[in-house]
């Protein structure tokens, strides 16, 4: 148990000393900033633009901003954050399986599901901390500006985004203790989301994949129920499982 | 007398790569025992196979009696380990390192504290503030002492400790292994001979993935006793007829030449060369023989 929160303890001391932890804070608070700046520029924007569009022919009438394009602007927003993530933590394991410190830890008797563990925990925990205070930035200053009521299954849609965010920690924690390279992790957990992208293009298929739950704007807008989201939801969750179930034996036999 | 690791059969492929090959070696308690053999004998593979990190083919281990088990670490309570490239974590300093290694092996929070001091100061490491990551090799290299000895292991297993270092930092760190040696028994792997010859209580050359000969110092010096002599010929051209005489003797210069005493070509023989042939001489002289001269002739077996 003591070398468990050791372990874990290392793990926090080197996401803050490392810089990763204020790379990430600072990034994610700036997504959720840029999503209502965006949204309240737009007719100002516009509106400078005007002359010139008008001498071109255009007629600008006067845009009412909303929450709504707020929101819109998170959901184009968050894929971005979450790439930034999965490239910052990449190498959460594999560094360690190069430079040989894991190995060292080892020999001192640290079990390796405790490893497994803490690793599985930090990135959790930092997935969930940075998403939901970007959301929460957000949708403070859209409270100020405008009215959240109009976005209509908010808290639905932003937990369908966490959750995938979610397998795909899963899954860089899978393709961390299966190839141990930092590009094995970035290929692996790139290109299942692309094969569960690809997978959604197909209408019949679409509702089953967990890039489903990217689809944030069709619930706001209230095109689609919450309904539509169950099959991916269970999807996202039960390969979440699996895939860190998997790795508990897996790490357990890997050679080091 | 206790036998601290015991290595029976030992059998490891690479591939179709034969690395080690029935590998027997003994080592006593509290001996610091030398592990002798060229870059790619199969030092490292034997240690991490001893460690539990690698899977053997065939073969036994006993660390303090109990049996090694591949993946497991049980029997690794006994021993501390020095990688041939330590490697720690870079944003932590010496006393936070040594404090996280304490707590994965389960030690108590007053031990590791009293136990850490010591050490540092052992190493010394006790003033140094700054993170590992500004480490020099040398410093490095005692950090890694410090963590293998934190948990009093029996066994002290440092794989290459010298070779990156300048003679300085050699001699310190030889200094401290032997220094530990009432503590602990150490095993470590060296091409090194002179640093063998400077602290190692026992010997085993490793070559070809066997070992070829092993046990105390001095018995090896005794049973491969043979007198040796250095002959220094005025002109080269004496040293190469002289070669070309007797095939036993070896170059070690232009006009440096090594010769063990043997039945084939006995001093006398040589020195009878010399008289017949008339050949100047600038010096001859008898010799202890060195470590490296042992060690080619059983390698020559
Ligand atoms: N993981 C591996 N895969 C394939 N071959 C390996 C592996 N590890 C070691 N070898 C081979 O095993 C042989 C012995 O390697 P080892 O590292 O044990 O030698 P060593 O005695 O420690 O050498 P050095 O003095 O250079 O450290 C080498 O020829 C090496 O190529
Ligand atoms: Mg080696």
């Amino acid at each position: 148990m003591n070398a468990q929160i050791a372990f874990l303890r290392k793990e926090i001391m080197e996401q803050t000393r490392s810089g990763r932890l204020m790379l990430l804070g600072v990034l994610f608070a700036l997504f959720g900033i840029m999503n209502p700046a965006v949204a309240k520029l737009t007719p100002w924007l516009l509106e400078i633009m005007s002359d010139t569009l008008a001498g071109n022919g255009m007629i600008v009438t006067t845009v009412t901003v909303s929450a709504m394009d707020s929101w819109v602007q998170f959901f184009k927003n968050i894929p971005m954050a979450l790439i930034a993530f999965v490239l910052t933590e990449s190498s959460i394991f594999t560094k360690e399986y190069q430079s040989g410190t894991l190995v060292l830890s080892l020999t001192k008797g640290l079990h390796r599901d405790a490893v497994l563990r803490a690793k599985t925990t930090v990135l959790v925990v930092l997935w969930t901390l940075c998403y939901w205070g970007c959301f929460g930035i957000t949708y403070v200053y859209n409270a100020y500006f405008w009215d959240n009521a109009v976005a209509k299954n908010l808290l639905f849609s932003v937990v369908c985004w966490w959750l995938f965010g979610l397998w795909t920690v899963a899954l860089m924690v899978l393709f961390s203790v299966v190839t141990g390279t930092n590009t094995g992790v970035l290929l692996g957990t790139g290109g299942v989301v692309f094969v569960s992208y690809l997978l959604g293009i197909l209408p019949e298929i679409k509702v089953y994949v967990p890039t489903q739950l990217t689809d944030g704007n069709a619930l706001i807008y209230g095109t689609a129920g919450t309904g539509d989201y169950t099959a991916a939801l269970i999807a996202a969750v039960v390969l979440s499982a699996a895939c860190f179930a998997v790795s508990v034996p897996v790490f357990r036999k890997k050679q080091l | 007398m206790m036998e601290m690791l015991r290595i029976t059969g030992l059998h490891k492929r690479f591939g179709d790569k034969t690395v080690l090959n029935r590998l027997d070696l003994t080592v006593p308690e509290h001996s610091v025992f030398g592990f002798i053999g060229k870059n790619g004998a199969g030092k490292t593979t034997t240690m991490k196979t001893v460690l539990g990190l690698l899977k053997s083919d065939t073969g036994e281990i006993f660390v303090n009696g109990e049996q090694v088990v591949y993946g497991e670490t049980v029997t690794n309570r006994h021993i501390g380990y020095l990688p041939d490239v330590p490697e720690f974590y870079p944003f932590m300093t010496a006393p936070e390192y040594l404090r996280f290694c304490g707590e994965i092996t389960g030690m108590q929070k007053t031990d590791i504290a009293n136990r850490s001091k010591e050490l540092l100061e052992l190493v010394g490491l006790e003033g140094e503030r700054h993170r590992i990551q500004g480490f020099s090799r040398g410093m490095k290299q005692r950090l890694g002492i410090a963590q293998a000895l934190l948990n009093r292991p029996k066994l002290l297993i440092c794989d290459e400790p010298t070779s990156a270092l300048d003679p300085v930092g050699r001699k310190e760190i030889l200094d401290i292994l032997q220094t530990v040696r009432t503590q602990t028994t150490v095993l470590f792997s060296t091409h090194i001979l002179s640093d063998v010859e400077r602290i190692c209580t026992d010997v085993a050359f490793l070559d070809q993935g066997t070992v070829r000969v092993q046990g105390k110092l001095a018995d090896i010096r005794t049973k491969y006793r043979r007198e040796e002599y250095i002959l220094e010929t005025e002109r080269e051209a004496d040293a190469l007829r002289l070669r070309t005489a007797f095939p036993a003797i070896r170059a070690e210069g232009p006009n440096r030449l090594i010769f063990c005493e043997s039945g084939k070509n006995a001093v006398f023989d040589v020195l009878r060369f010399v008289t017949e042939q008339r050949i100047p001489l600038l010096k001859m002289e008898r010799a202890e023989p060195s470590l490296e001269s042992l060690f080619l002739e059983v390698l020559e077996q």
